[in-house]
């Protein structure tokens, strides 16, 4: 189908969501803040502070086996302390970012939606890591956004999301695919318009749109060949939408694959089979994140 | 007076701490291409008490220095390995890789044949045990017999080193811990209790498969191995040093078809063992091919 089409289809579609959420104002600020130098510790403290509901959040997470601190955090302000400027900035993203998808479940439930974009955070900024990708925390960030087009599809889309679903019984398929066949368009274009009406950066948008054709990618193709990864080593290690999708690949064959390698010729002698494994124990870490969000917080 | 056997009391279990474990972790892996996921922590700290009394080791320290100074497959591994592996064997023991088996790979292959109107399908168990594997590929492949393998000549071949292994295979016969994972719907079907415990199982599935002795170590028998549609090695390459890794595995690669599957066990890899496979990942796990 033509990119084009599916892109106006796609805009029509998000134009006619009823009560579409708006971006959290604190979310696009930690955004504005990714890319202003010399931001002051004190302004993501009380950019935190200023919202208690977030702040409980911070503290949540910061306690969840995820981020592994010896002692219980109390404090936003130990908080800051023991994750450090560029983490804590993750965190305040993230937290602020959970109540736009509050009572969204749709087709595809939030706390699945979660475990998934989670998981491709943690693992883009895995393969961000070991690829020497300059910016390590964009890589998480990109890969917790990656999918928004997905729940919006699944919640304002659920007649047409269930059949799609119903159809691949007992067949590999990949969701983009069945997308375009049941609605028209895909998740892609319709997180590409969600995030351009939040007013996400270009590099955002771009990972949205392409994270499942990184070779079209031109402002940041290693960015979008690294969450391409992280999606596809995640539906293949059991934060795939609690198994709604059901994906093989051969790394070999991926574009993304040949895009990170000829970045980082080193890749080619990684251990695919103990990344997985080693994947594999991250995942319970990554539930309990996600239970620690939403758990005990007085929505 | 009778002899008493000492059960371990996992309570009383040495703790291993996170580095210790680490390190057993990674030479495990190195040596034996085994995986100890985290969430094993304690199955591997109640199985190394056993390890730890038995070589008088005080720590998981001096445990890890007493296994390291052996040779690979020193005598102290190989025990270790046992330890770790044992009581793996059951029937439907990796749920994920026959779900993908049955979705994708089984009617690939069936797609790929047909079209060259070649209707025989070859499955080999290498370092078959008492049968499980090979057996519950048979049960798999007799439920598609009336859709997808109609009229298909099916050929299941179980070899390993162990004859008294090979006799229980071919009695086919098994105790409740063989058939715990066993879906119910299979388990009625195909197997009959004739006393409780005692699970029978069903002629048409025995008459599936075959079991035969082999070395894997044995070149010239392996050569006769041909035209594998699926080869499964799950848990028998953790006990072979690198060298003798690789050549098995490339008996493997020779052995199979231009579209065939290698699958090995749950938790294994065949990192730095054969460059020619490639890596096909699904949901739970990942298997080769050429």
């Amino acid at each position: 189908m033509e990119k084009a089409a599916m892109m106006q289809t796609a805009q029509e579609m998000v134009e006619s969501f009823v009560d579409l959420p708006t971006i959290p104002q604190v979310a696009t600020r930690v955004i504005e803040l990714l890319d202003r130098p010399g931001v002051e510790l004190d302004e993501v403290a009380d950019m935190i502070l200023a919202d208690q509901v977030l702040a409980a959040r911070v503290i949540k997470m910061v306690n969840s086996p995820l981020y592994k601190p010896a002692h219980e955090i109390k404090s936003v302000k130990r908080a800051l302390i023991y994750l450090g400027f560029r983490h804590i900035r993750e965190l305040a993203f993230t937290c602020s970012f959970v109540d736009v998808f509050e009572g969204r479940d749709g087709i595809l439930d939030i706390k699945s939606f979660w475990e998934h974009s989670f998981g491709v955070g943690v693992v883009s900024k895995i393969i961000a890591q070991r690829v020497r990708y300059p910016d390590t925390e964009k890589a998480y960030l990109v890969g917790i956004v990656h999918d928004i087009g997905e729940v919006f599809l699944s919640y304002y889309r659920q007649d047409a999301f269930r059949a799609l679903l119903d159809s691949t019984h007992g067949h590999p398929f990949r969701l983009v695919e069945k997308e375009i066949e049941f609605l028209g368009t895909s998740h892609n274009e319709v997180g590409l318009c969600i995030a351009q009406k939040w007013n996400f950066p270009a590099d955002y948008c771009e990972v949205i749109a392409l994270h499942h054709a990184p070779e079209d990618a031109t402002l940041d193709p290693t960015l979008c060949a690294i969450v391409n990864l992280a999606d596809l080593f995640c539906c293949v290690r059991q934060l795939d939408y609690g198994g709604k999708s059901w994906v093989t690949f051969n790394l070999a064959e991926e574009k993304a694959w040949s895009i990170l390698k000829s970045y980082a010729p080193h890749l080619a002698d990684l251990d695919v089979e103990r990344f997985c494994y080693e994947l594999d124990d991250r995942v319970p870490e990554i539930e309990d994140m996600v239970r620690s969000i939403f758990q005990g917080i007085g929505a | 007076m009778a002899l008493e056997t000492k059960p371990i009391d996992v309570k009383a279990a040495l703790k291993i701490s996170d580095k210790d474990f680490e390190q057993l972790r990674d030479y495990i892996y190195n040596v034996c291409g085994i995986y100890f996921h985290s969430s094993k922590k304690y199955f591997l700290e109640s199985r190394l008490a056993r390890r730890l009394e038995a070589t008088g080791c005080k720590s998981h320290g001096d445990y890890y220095q007493y296994v390291r100074a052996g040779m690979t497959g020193s005598t102290e591994l190989k025990k270790l390995l046992d330890e770790i592996t044992t009581n793996e064997t059951c029937f439907f023991r990796n749920m994920p890789q026959l779900g993908a088996l049955e979705n994708k790979f089984l009617p690939e292959i069936v797609a790929a044949k047909s079209k060259i109107g070649f209707r025989k399908l070859r499955i080999w168990s290498a370092g078959s045990s008492s049968g499980e594997e090979a057996y519950t590929m048979a049960m798999i492949l007799l439920e598609k017999r009336n859709a997808l393998l109609k009229d298909w000549i099916i050929e299941i071949v179980g070899t390993d080193i162990n004859e008294t292994v090979i006799a229980q295979a071919k009695e086919g016969v098994y105790g409740s811990y063989s058939v715990r994972n066993t879906p119910d719907y299979y388990l009625k079907k195909y197997f009959k209790e004739e006393s409780p415990g005692r699970f029978v199982l069903s002629p048409e599935v025995k008459k599936l498969a075959s079991f035969n002795h082999l070395n894997l170590y044995d070149d010239n028998k392996m050569l006769f191995m041909k035209s594998f549609d699926f080869i499964f090695c799950a848990n028998v390459l953790i006990y072979f040093d690198t060298a003798s890794k690789s050549k098995v595995v490339q008996h493997f690669y020779n052995n199979l078809q231009p579209y065939g599957y290698f699958f090995v066990g749950q938790s294994e890899s065949l990192h730095g063992v054969n460059d020619k496979f490639k890596t096909v990942h699904f949901p739970g796990g990942f298997t080769y091919n050429k």
